[in-house]
């Protein structure tokens, strides 16, 4: 009796779960992409959108605006799902992999990393495409940026038309500067600082002089390239030699370090500053005297409307064009798509029509948002309920100025890009598969030091040494002569 | 026919039993088995394809034992092993003495509505998520405004940066981690203590045995089942750290590594950025693998000396 239920019940529950399994996929394939819309134009193809940033609570309103919009436009409409910033990249990569549905993501240098999942088959090749349906794009898009975020040769993802080069500047409270009668005149390097700090750390000593963070790091300043983000291998940008070095050998390196480790035991930097996560709740409390931060023309503006006091700056080093920089924000095309050519109309509509980009950034005229003049618009109480990371979504160029904007905003956007010199290794991408168990034990070890030293938390004279002791032992040579090479290949091939 | 017929009517008299048992059946087979396919992306360099998952395994190209390499590539491997090993080890061990001192203590309490007030008390702690517990902890240990750097001040004694000493983290972590979870594994044993026939005790009682006694004659060798089989458990998953605690409790700070690195952060950490999901499968298959052969070999010592308490 025993033996034989043993026996039977296993094909039994496979078989049920079989069943079960089966009925689940074949109803998932049913409520696709059929179900588009509410009522709007039947025939419409529904476009699945991923795209980075906090959910709003007036997405679902919104949306159903833009689906009106679309589907008479162009005969799309979307359903837009916002990831929070802190999660897009784990969870789209667990969606990537696992095939989920999507027809458009957003991806960057900075989260869902582009180039290497462009590498991995995440997205589709556009080069087809653009020359089909996104001939608006082609038209209102500086080309460095088509140009710069292509990878091996194609393009998989419309960058943002907006700044192009990146530039370093330091921030201060207005308010602080004032009240101690300081002047930032001529200020460049992190040296010429010191005096600042110091009446600051004196006479206020609720304030935190330098606020920064674990990913605060003097090495956007210093003249070099990354291969990849805040790992040590890097180009200089002052030379032709395209040399890969080990950014922690170089005499600039120490110097900043040593700064640093001063201001760090000068008390100008928090103590738990190689922990801290978030600099965000001195922004709003206003108990911080400076920092550092990536800027674009007007950016002072921006910030102070953002944290409703007075910030200024002045530029810690010149607009330089990275790759990085380049493909700061990006919607992809994905490689499981089902209509390509719909979602490619869509994307080319979103750059080239103002009516539509406004309507996705800044939500519904009249219940979001007041216009002020043809191109200027004050947000509404309800703008809280409906509030878009704007630089994400597509062509920047054509979204509505603020009330306290100049006219000639965007004609200094172009200024900008213009002005920055694009950096030796531009158009150059590593590609990490030879070296990827390198990688993972070079990361840790990084991660180990990386914060630490950076924030001047230790002495860089006595951990630099141990950092590229433990770096070498965990293949930082293999990965820089891996990357040498690659770079030798790209430079005769150019 | 007969064998179909024997096989019905099998399941028409265990036709409740059988019920009962089918939700965990499917769940398992769902999420423990089901999964167990994907073990072969260990072996695979995962591309995507865009007909999907299954074709995407498919199309991958074999790379062998490729994407384990990064586990042994360097001397972390000796770090990150002996962290992993030595926390769950001591977890084990403090765990196990504790959570079953507490549960005959909290058995032994005579007011009923006190001895629930604690068992609340001390359960409640398991149910907090680690990101939670790790603020806790910072505001114990937080350079200019924690506690104990306060306490330490009014002894006039130097404040410790307690986040960049890795001296002090074995302790701490092993306290967080039996106050997180041993309110949970105490509850388990004061049910089991509550199931001992009371007539039992009055025996002993009777007998003369004073409390002392009647815990070390009767309700720990009653126990001895229990707890064999939970550390059992236990020694299978050795290999598996406490993701949340290593990593939000002493909130990632790195000069604290060498005492925090474990198999599941340094796994996280190297592959964070890349996001091979090969090279992440193949140290889940590697974890698992020992686990199994570790609680393969302890199931064996335990049956050899006390058939009765082996898991099989």
């Amino acid at each position: 009796m025993s033996t034989s239920k043993k026996k039977w019940l296993l094909p039994l529950t496979v078989m049920l779960s079989a069943s079960m399994l089966l009925s689940a996929c074949g109803g998932k394939s049913n409520t696709g992409n059929e179900s588009a819309g509410s009522g709007e134009n039947a025939s419409a193809t529904e476009l699945i959108w991923y795209t980075i940033g906090a959910p709003q609570k007036d997405l679902e309103k919104v949306e159903a605006e833009i689906n009106k919009y679309t589907s008479e436009k162009i005969g799309v409409t979307v359903d837009m799902k916002m990831i929070d910033f802190g999660d897009y990249t784990q969870k789209m990569q667990v969606m990537a992999a696992s095939g989920e549905p999507m027809d458009i993501l957003f991806t960057s240098s900075w989260a869902f990393d582009y180039v290497q999942n462009a590498r991995k088959g995440a997205f589709m090749e556009l080069d087809q495409l653009l020359e089909d349906h996104g001939q608006g794009i082609k038209e209102v898009l500086d080309p460095a940026f088509l140009e710069g975020s292509k990878v091996d040769g194609h393009n998989y993802g419309i960058p943002a038309n907006k700044e192009l080069p990146a530039q370093e500047v330091w921030r201060f409270n207005k308010s602080l500067l004032e009240k101690h009668n300081l002047s930032i005149d001529g200020l460049k390097t992190l040296e010429d600082m010191e005096p600042l700090l110091k009446t600051i750390k004196e006479n206020d000593p609720n304030v935190v002089p330098f606020a920064i963070g674990k990913d605060y790091g003097p090495q956007n300043l210093l003249p070099y390239d990354y291969i990849i983000e805040k790992l040590p291998m890097a180009v200089s940008l002052e030379n032709d030699e395209l040399k890969v070095v080990n950014i922690l050998e170089q005499p600039e390196m120490m110097d900043a370090l040593k700064t640093m480790n001063k201001f760090y035991k000068a008390g100008y930097i928090s103590p738990e500053a190689a922990t801290t996560t978030s600099t965000q709740d001195l922004f709003t409390s206003g108990n911080w005297f400076m920092d550092r931060a990536a800027t674009q023309p007007y950016a002072d503006n921006s910030w102070s409307q953002s944290y409703g006091y007075p910030v200024v700056s002045t530029p810690a080093n010149e607009p330089t064009v990275f790759n990085w920089s380049v493909m700061g924000s990006m919607q992809a095309i994905s490689a499981n798509s089902e209509h390509p050519e719909e979602a490619m109309k869509f994307l080319n509509l979103l750059n080239t029509d103002a009516a539509l980009r406004n309507l996705v950034d800044s939500g519904i005229e009249g219940v979001h948002y007041k216009k002020l003049s043809e191109n200027v618009a004050e947000n509404l109480p309800e703008s809280k309920n409906y509030d878009m990371p704007t630089f994400a979504l597509g062509n920047v160029m054509l979204t509505y100025l603020n009330p306290q904007d100049p006219e000639n905003k965007w004609e200094e956007f172009k200024k900008f890009n213009e002005a920055g010199t694009p950096s030796p290794l531009l158009g150059f991408n590593f590609d990490p598969s030879n070296v990827s168990s390198e990688l993972a034990a070079l990361n840790n070890v990084k991660e180990e030091f990386w914060s630490p030293l950076m924030t001047g938390t230790v002495n860089p004279e006595e951990f630099i040494p141990k950092a590229n002791e433990r770096l070498k032992a965990a293949g930082l040579d293999k990965i820089i002569a891996e990357a040498q090479k690659q770079i030798d290949e790209w430079k005769t091939s150019k | 026919m007969g064998a179909i017929g024997r096989f019905l009517k099998n399941i028409m008299t265990n036709r409740a039993m059988l019920l009962m048992v089918l939700p965990g059946a499917i769940w398992f087979l769902f999420f423990s088995y089901l999964p167990m396919f994907g073990t072969i992306i260990a072996f695979k360099e995962y591309r995507f394809s865009r007909d999907g998952f299954l074709a995407s395994i498919f199309n991958s190209e074999w790379v062998g034992f490729d994407n384990f390499k990064f586990l042994f590539s360097t001397n972390d491997a000796y770090i990150i092993t002996r962290n992993t090993v030595l926390y769950n080890f001591v977890f084990i061990i403090l765990g196990l003495v504790l959570s079953v001192a507490l549960a005959i203590i909290l058995s032994e309490i005579v007011n009923k509505r006190l001895a629930k007030v604690y068992q609340t008390g001390m359960f409640l702690p398991y149910f907090l998520s680690w990101v939670i517990v790790g603020y806790f902890v910072f505001s114990f240990l937080s350079f200019d405004k924690g506690m104990m750097n306060q306490i330490l001040g009014w002894f006039g004694a130097e404040p410790v940066q307690w986040y960049s000493e890795a001296k002090y983290w074995p302790v701490i972590l092993t306290l967080v981690s039996l106050w997180k979870g041993i309110g949970y594994s105490s509850v388990v044993y004061l049910a089991a203590i509550m199931g001992i026939d009371k007539s039992l005790y009055e025996a002993a009682m009777i007998d003369g045995a004073n409390k002392w006694q009647q815990i070390k004659a009767i309700t720990i060798p009653m126990l001895k089942p229990l707890m064999t089989i939970l550390t059992l458990l236990a020694i299978g998953k050795i290999f598996y750290a406490d993701f949340g605690l290593f990593y939000q409790v002493p909130r990632d700070s790195g000069t604290l590594y060498s005492v925090t690195n474990v198999i599941d952060t340094y796994v996280y950490r190297g592959l964070k950025t890349t996001g091979e999901i090969g090279m992440t499968t193949a140290a889940g298959l590697y974890q698992s693998v020992v686990g199994f052969i570790l609680v393969m070999t302890s199931n064996y010592i335990v049956r050899k000396y006390d058939k009765d308490n082996a898991l099989f």
